[in-house]
């Protein structure tokens, strides 16, 4: 299957603008900071200022860089489920399946038909931003544009049957414009907040509770003394802190 | 409850943690009667497993009574007896539906973790590092058991539990790694380490139909056990050339197949095996695999290499030219649990194996640590140790 990276034509979304996505204040930060880095370098006079001075120029190079394009990203990710394209597409298309059953809901619908992508609330951020469905053939793509200029993003869902009995191979292609810089963006990525791993995640999800009828967790279950530094690592294994995994039921009740 | 947890290298402790609770609808709680040491711990116990944790509870080699069911839960029940298999298979996914239940696509929450390591990932597996889904494990009085109607296979009434505890790893992992070796009337079959994982592969092999086994391992008490068990046994500390030994042994032709039954903590002797510990000391690498090397070295040409024991990383030094000279086949992986369980069961029903034989120590949970160093430094001849969870500590 080809994957279009020219997603706005092909299924009606809009190009996106031509604004700068970085903030004034991120550029503002980078320039001042490669600014102060390169003379802190330069002032030094040994080979400790020259690695200085380069990094300093970097983030100059990249401050500058900013001020003309905006950050722009693409991500494609593919999984197969057990289930037909039907099946799949029904599931997907089910609003009931967005908010309720996935751990971090990626669309919620309203009364009205509005659809909005909700990002990061578990990490105390609620991103939102509405959805305009461009595009879409029943049983085999939905394609959608944001309709905000905050966080431009436009994609395509294709359904599609694998070969034998192997199901349905789902694929997502998204293009973005992060309101960002690339330093946030990969402190965004640290955070688990990269487009890639929410899109593979959340595929992963839906085949989940489509083959299995549920999500595998490990939160909540038993854990001996972690010490400090597997406690700094329960973001990574997305465990929650002891105050929250009291136990609803003991076992034998 | 009391649970066994890692802490670290070398370092494990019994702990009081919370009691397990049902977390997804079909997940079972199981009150363990009797659990097991395997020597795969040992690898989590001497630091070579990726992404252990402190705090991490152990074990996944147990069996008791379902004391709780989600409500997606039918074909088990509270009160059953059950083995439960130490890979976690959702049964429902394009592997599961063909025998490969440990490449279950859907029961490892970490499944990124492995992907970057592997670029797909396995199944969930119980108490055996984050990267293989963090499960807590079942060195515990109590376990939660997800999927529980896919893996727990029920008990009949008149087997004990020291009978049917080891199909929930060993004996189907030694059985897989025999019928791995494609064996026909007249087959030579040579097994590399005679711990726990051996001896059941040296009786699988002989079940499958092999004319004579051969296993190889330097410690008295395992050879004795492997002898018992039909096979002709080879020191490997007594012989001046252990592949010379073996062509000698087959005629000339080589063993028709080779199963490693060690894994990535190999002891080996020589340059070689001085090159791989310094590498794994030095934290380059994860493996040392000297046994790998030889079964490749000593294999008939068109055999098979079958690979029960443990690899994690990237190794080197494997002659793959004589892999391919000889069109070697290799078979290998995590052991597909639901595929066997019932059918050894029937074995052991039948009264073709009694798996307790294997059994050398018993220690209740309190003395785990103890046990653990025991069974690492092959004291007191010990080959393997079986928990129980609720017995009082021998120290008290």
């Amino acid at each position: 299957m080809t994957i279009t990276t020219n997603l706005a034509e092909k299924h009606g979304g809009k190009p996106f603008s031509r604004r700068p996505a970085t903030s004034k204040l991120e550029t503002a930060l980078t320039l001042a900071a490669g600014a102060a880095i390169s003379v802190y370098g330069v002032l030094r006079r040994d080979w400790f200022g020259a690695a200085f001075a380069g990094g300093g120029g970097y983030l100059l190079y990249s401050g500058m860089s900013d001020l003309r394009r905006p950050y722009q990203g693409r991500a494609r990710v593919a999984f197969t489920i057990a289930k037909s394209p039907q099946e799949v597409y029904d599931f997907v298309r089910n609003p009931q399946n967005w908010g309720r059953s996935l751990r971090e809901p990626m669309f919620e619908h309203n009364d009205d038909g509005q659809v909005t992508l909700r990002l990061g609330e578990k990490h105390g951020l609620d991103f939102k931003s509405r959805v305009e469905l461009t595009d879409e053939k029943p049983g085999e793509y939905i394609a959608w544009a944001s309709e905000d200029q905050r966080f431009e993003h436009r994609g395509v869902v294709h359904f599609k049957k694998a070969p034998g009995d192997r199901g349905t191979e789902i694929s997502v292609a998204l293009e973005y414009k992060a309101p960002t810089g690339p330093i946030t963006h990969s402190l965004a990525s640290l955070a688990g907040l990269n487009p890639e791993q929410l899109l593979r995640e959340g595929l992963r999800q839906i085949k989940q509770l489509m083959e299995a009828g549920e999500i595998p967790t490990t939160v909540g279950q038993p854990v001996g003394a972690r010490g400090l530094r597997a406690t700094a690592k329960r973001v990574l294994y997305h465990e929650r802190p002891a105050a929250e995994m009291q136990p609803q039921r003991m076992a034998g009740d | 409850m009391k649970a066994l947890c890692w802490q670290g290298t070398n370092k494990v402790e019994v702990e009081r943690v919370n009691d397990p609770v049902i977390l997804n609808p079909r997940d079972g709680i199981v009150r363990i009667t009797r659990t097991a040491i395997c020597g795969s711990d040992l690898h989590l116990y001497d630091g070579y497993i990726p992404t252990m944790e402190p705090g991490d509870v152990l074990g996944h080699e147990f069996m008791g009574e379902v004391v709780d069911t989600g409500r997606e839960v039918n074909r088990v029940k509270k009160g059953d007896r059950v083995v439960v298999p130490f890979t976690i298979a959702c049964g429902q996914c394009h592997f599961c539906k063909h025998d490969l239940w440990s490449a279950c696509d859907n029961t490892n929450p970490n499944a990124w973790m492995m992907e970057k390591m592997y670029g797909y990932s396995g199944s969930g597996l119980f108490g055996y590092s984050h990267m293989m889904g963090g499960y807590a494990g079942g060195q515990a009085q109590f376990v939660r058991v997800p999927f529980i109607d896919v893996g727990a296979l029920k008990v009949p009434d008149g087997l004990d539990d020291e009978q049917v505890l080891f199909l929930s790893d060993i004996f189907p992992t030694g059985y897989m790694a025999a019928e791995n070796c494609d064996i026909k009337p007249g087959d030579v079959v040579a097994i590399w380490g005679c711990g726990p994982v051996g001896q059941f592969t040296i009786r699988s092999a002989f079940l499958l139909g092999a004319e004579r086994v051969i296993a190889i391992d330097r410690f008295h008490e395992r050879l004795k056990m492997a002898r018992a068990g039909g096979a002709e046994i080879i020191n490997y500390d007594e012989v001046e050339d252990l592949l010379a030994e073996l062509k000698w042994m087959t005629g000339g032709r080589g063993p028709d197949a080779c199963i490693d039954a060690v894994g990535l903590e190999a002891h080996g002797t020589g340059v070689a095996a001085a090159y791989d510990y310094a590498k794994q000391r030095m934290k380059l690498s994860f493996d040392r695999p000297t046994v790998l090397r030889q079964v490749i070295q000593a294999c008939k040409k068109g055999g098979v290499v079958s690979i029960p024991g443990v690899y994690g990383g990237v190794l080197d030094k494997i002659p793959f030219g004589a892999a391919f000279g000889k069109g070697l086949t290799f078979r290998m992986g995590q052991t597909q649990m639901q595929k066997y369980t019932e059918r050894l069961l029937k074995h052991v029903q039948q009264g073709d194996i009694d798996p307790s034989f294997v059994i050398t120590h018993r220690f209740s949970l309190d003395d785990a640590p103890e046990a653990y160093r025991m069974f690492r430094d092959k004291r007191d001849q010990c080959v393997k140790v079986v928990l129980d969870p609720w017995a009082t500590p021998k120290a008290a």
